[in-house]
């Protein structure tokens, strides 16, 4: 409304200065004036309804009671400050972890890739790669160029082809200013971004001739863009170097395209280059060609698009041809009993493959969450039913004084709606730190944050959980009626025997919910115990490790000088004990794997067990440095070098494996030519190599200067005292060497094997903190419960004591009451905890789903809890004074 | 509600007749409220009762609607009172009821004048 609005008080003074007229008027026609007064005010009628119709007309009167109760129920909740934050927290928590597990949910299991239409996109998969063949990254997911070449010309099925390899296994040295950095690097196809329909923030994207011409030139991601170049408007045509080869930076691609690496952020990508410098994984060039010329490298990963009316199943029959054939380009026919690889398509999600590894401990996760809510919601419930027993006289007077039980329920709901307006904004900011530090456990540096889906999906709990509160209190709030303004006798209210049950029920579930997450909280634990004293069979302690890749090498005797000096000059630092490099860093996950012959010939294994061998390249003083015995011959040293004869380290497994009952020195891994003739030198302790958890495997060393090709290695430092303060030292040394190459990951050795078990140590830590959580929960919903039975209890008590109950008969029929429902909550919750723990048992290392020890120690912990919890109230009650208790009534 | 007593052939208004009744009221120029409901009484013959809280009401939906206009001024014998006078709109708005009312008056007239058929 544009006009001010007429205010009550003029129409009040309107109505007056009628009563004043029409006396006035009477008095004229001959009325006295005491008369004519009254005589005006009774024809007039009642004046005060005429104002009251005046102040409703045209006004929102449902929106102006529901600010009275916003305002009355804002000063309630601030008279119970312990219950209203007691009631904020429990909601913030149990909403807020269920936003944030739901959130990691939807962006891992849901989401699709931000791509243009994303149901038309597919990433391409292979059963594997023909025998022959080798194969860098993911089995599933790694093709070949001829593949990528064949499928490309199919327009027919697929629209669209793009094909995109990481740069390094991890990350890569760039240079932007003075000082090497690391970035995540893809190269792509020309239609990489054409083809997704990613549109670009700023400049342009690829075209087709970037790929065939090879162009030197780089899209960023917004992400990295806003990052490390603060959004500069004036980035594109700014030069970057990327391992010492520059590029011209072409675009920005828009915010929210991550890349299609599952898990990762691409911080930017290049068009795909035929050069050593920027092979695919940063790999050499074999004998001089690069990925695309060796046909049977399977490096390439590749996302496709579906041509309008074809299915993934079709396309992947339709194509299976095609794919046997492109597959077996330069292998010649598949070998007797070999099975051709078998072409098939994947769902475009964001997270590729990441339903196998998170899907279940995710599904878990969601499902304590779950619980804790419940327990939140049932604790919150009997808080306000409580407390709302308590009002139930407040109530009542209102009752008596005409308020309708619809403005009663109204208030309520108001005040639910309050608390719970408190509580979501709370579990929301506690969402969105939880998201991110979910992610950076779980090392996954694409956001997790929660999107508009799981706010509405909040928001719809948190309206749910505000009827709830508003109308479970309901009942005990107006169940005393109008009546019982009039009574005061305490033993009448809220002691209605049905109301008690509900509670003890409630009580008894959440005790044994809280059994269930203990339960499986401390198997867990357990685990997570277990996984982290795993014996690895090597000194983790003072080990540093980093990556150093070293660019502009072309022959292996180049790669090697480098690497002496290299160790040389760390060495020579203070405070540093033993230095090594190695081709695979150990804990990381990365192996080589192959079927070596022994002696010249196929391995033969008692009971046809498995022949399959792990490799590594390792520099001198490799088992020195790591902390791993030698328990027969020698390992590494000076004496081995490129020219030498080529010698190796087997693990005992190996030994006892392939060469049983014979002393393994001087026995030979291949042995057919002079060329590849490999001598035992040392036999070393099993340890462990990719993982934490890995089942052992038999193991063979390389010396690394024997390879004969140049390679990326990872140096080991062994150092006195914390090895991450000699990382600046170390830095040092390598920008002496280099100024373009970057330390790559740079961690101790205890932190890379800690990272290969993080999803069962992130999944562990989270478990115990919701089991204690819970914990907490239950202990202050039965600490809330019972002091308010207590309390309800008070007259009575009195009159016990008065005729001469003694104290600790008093505190014993209090603890009787809560031991029995813990009893029951037990009976209860043990079943249901064998039943989970079962769900459990594949996440379990190194205990039983059965384990008795995390049974007791729930069922001891909850026990714990409720006494706790029912201590104080009944100390209190025992120490009631009988004369006050009996003159409440 | 009106406690005072009511003289048997006063009616109650029928719904909608009071606005009609006000804007004829204030045709010849303004009146404060309580002239118009005393004119309304007298020249209906003090048939009707006109509820003084209604009528209230009645005037400030009307100048809600800006078919009358109000402002504070002084009565004949100097009260301050609220005058309120017709607008364009509500003189519209008067000739359109008028109307109404008319054809409204002159079919229920024929209906009941009818002979008795059978």
């Amino acid at each position: 409304m544009f006009w001010r609005r007429r205010s009550p008080d003029d129409f009040a003074e309107e109505i007056r200065s009628h009563l004043e007229l029409e006396a006035d008027e009477l008095q004229r026609e001959g009325v006295s004036e005491r008369e004519a007064h009254w005589k005006a005010m009774r024809e007039f009628g009642n004046v005060r309804a005429a104002q009251e119709r005046f102040y409703m007309k045209g006004r929102w009167i449902w929106l102006d009671k529901v600010m009275r109760d916003v305002r009355f129920g804002m000063r309630s909740l601030w008279k119970t400050p312990g219950f209203t934050v007691t009631a904020v927290l429990t909601l913030a928590l149990g909403v807020g972890a269920n936003t944030a597990v739901f959130s990691v949910m939807n962006a891992v299991l849901l989401k699709s890739l931000p791509v243009e239409d994303p149901q038309s996109v597919v990433y391409v998969k292979t059963s594997g790669a023909p025998r022959r063949a080798n194969n860098t990254g993911d089995w599933q997911t790694s093709l070949s160029y001829p593949v990528y070449d064949a499928l490309r010309r199919e327009k027919k099925v697929l629209s669209d082809v793009m094909a995109y390899v990481p740069l390094a296994n991890d990350k890569i040295g760039v240079r932007i200013g003075a000082q090497p950095e690391e970035a995540e690097a893809d190269m792509v196809s020309g239609n990489f971004f054409s083809g997704l329909g990613v549109k670009m923030a700023r400049g342009r994207g690829f075209i087709p001739s970037d790929e065939t011409d090879h162009s030197p030139i780089a899209v960023l991601s917004a992400k990295y863009w806003t990052a490390r170049f603060a959004s500069d408007p004036e980035v594109v045509g700014k030069t970057i170097y990327v391992k010492g080869v520059p590029l011209t930076i072409a675009g920005v691609a828009a915010a929210g395209f991550e890349g299609v690496e599952p898990g990762h952020s691409t911080d930017l990508w290049i068009p795909l280059q035929n050069s050593e410098a920027l092979n695919a994984w940063g790999a050499p060039f074999r004998k001089g060609k690069s990925y695309a010329e060796v046909p049977n490298w399977w490096c390439l990963r590749m996302v496709a698009r579906l041509a309008p009316g074809v299915s993934r199943a079709q396309a992947a029959e339709r194509l299976q041809g095609v794919f046997k054939a492109a597959a077996y380009i330069s292998l010649g026919a598949p070998l007797a009993g070999e099975k051709p690889p078998v072409l098939s398509f994947d769902e475009a999600k964001n997270f590729p493959g990441y339903e196998e590894e998170w899907g279940k401990p995710l599904r878990m996760l969601m499902a304590m969450v779950g619980l804790v809510l419940l327990i939140a919601m049932t604790n919150i419930v009997m808080l306000l039913m409580a407390r709302n027993a308590t009002r139930q006289k407040e109530f009542s007077l209102r009752l008596a004084l005409g308020a309708q039980r619809g403005e009663l329920l109204r208030q309520l709901l108001v005040e639910s709606l309050l608390l719970v307006t408190l509580g979501g904004a709370l579990a929301w900011a506690f969402a969105l730190g939880a998201t991110r530090m979910l992610g950076i456990w779980a090392h996954i540096d694409s956001s997790l944050s929660p999107d508009r889906i799981v706010l509405l999906a909040t928001l719809v709990v948190l309206l749910l959980s505000a009827v709830l509160f508003g109308l479970a209190p309901f009942r005990t709030a107006v169940a005393g009626g109008a009546e019982l303004a009039l009574k005061t006798s305490a033993a009448t209210s809220g002691t209605d025997a049905g109301k008690t049950r509900t509670g003890k029920i409630v009580v008894a579930l959440q005790m044994a919910l809280c059994v269930v997450l203990l339960v499986g909280g401390g198997l867990l634990v357990r685990t997570l115990q277990n996984l982290q004293n795993i014996p690895l069979g090597i000194r983790t302690e003072g080990l540093l490790v980093f990556g150093v890749s070293q660019p502009n090498a072309t022959t292996g005797t180049q790669s090697v000088q480098f690497y002496e000096e290299l160790m040389r000059r760390l060495r020579a630092l203070p405070g540093v004990e033993a230095v090594t490099v190695m081709g695979n860093r150990v804990g990381s996950g990365w192996s080589n794997n192959n079927n070596a012959m022994v002696d010249g010939k196929e391995p033969q294994v008692a009971g046809g067990g498995s022949t399959m061998q792990r490799n590594n390249y390792v520099g001198a003083d490799f088992f020195h440095t790591l902390g791993i015995p030698i328990v027969m011959g020698r390992e590494f040293t000076e004496v081995d070098t490129p020219t030498s004869q080529q010698v190796a380290v087997v693990s005992e497994l190996f030994a006892q494996r392939f060469l049983p009952n014979v002393n393994p020195l001087g026995h030979h891994i291949n042995g057919n030519s002079k060329k590849d003739d490999v001598v035992i030198v040392g036999v070393a302790k099993n340890n462990k190599y990719t993982s934490m958890n890995e089942e052992p495997i038999p193991m063979i060393w390389y010396h690394y200067a024997q390879a004969g090709e140049p390679m990326a290695m990872h140096v080991e430092m062994h150092v006195n005292g914390d090895p991450m303060s000699m990382l600046p030292s170390a830095r040092k040394v390598v920008a002496s060497m280099d100024p373009n190459i970057p330390l790559v990951l740079p961690m101790t050795q205890r932190a890379q094997f800690e990272q290969s078990i993080s999803q069962q140590l992130m999944f562990a830590r989270l478990a115990e903190f919701f089991g204690v959580l819970a914990v907490v929960l239950v202990a202050t919903g039965l600490y809330g419960t019972l002091a308010y039975r207590v309390n309800m209890r008070t007259a009575e008590i009195g009159v016990r004591m008065a005729v001469g109950a003694r104290r600790g008969q008093v505190v014993w029929m209090i603890l009787r009451d809560s031991l029995i429902l813990t009893g029951v909550g037990v009976l209860v919750g043990v079943p249901l905890a064998m039943l989970v723990a079962r769900a459990l048992s594949t996440s379990l290392y190194g205990v039983k789903a059965m384990d008795a020890m995390s049974y007791i120690v729930a069922v001891f912990g909850v026990a714990m809890v409720a006494l706790a919890a029912s201590a104080v109230p009944a100390g209190r009650a025992a120490s009631v004074d009988p004369l006050i208790a009996l003159r409440a009534e | 509600m009106p406690t005072q007593d009511r003289s048997d052939d006063r009616i109650a208004l029928l719904q909608g007749t009071l606005d009609l009744l006000i804007l004829k009221t204030l045709l010849p120029g303004p009146v404060h409220g309580q002239g118009v409901a005393r004119r309304i009484q007298r020249q209906s013959e003090e048939v009707f009762f006109v509820d003084h809280g209604s009528l209230y009401l009645a005037l400030q939906r009307l100048e809600d609607k800006k078919w009358i206009s109000a402002k504070w001024g002084l009565s004949e014998n100097n009260r301050k009172a609220r005058f309120y006078s017709l607008t364009a709109k509500g003189r519209e708005q008067l000739v359109e009821k008028i109307s109404e009312w008319r054809r409204l008056a002159r079919a229920m007239a024929m209906v009941l004048d009818a002979p008795l058929e059978d």
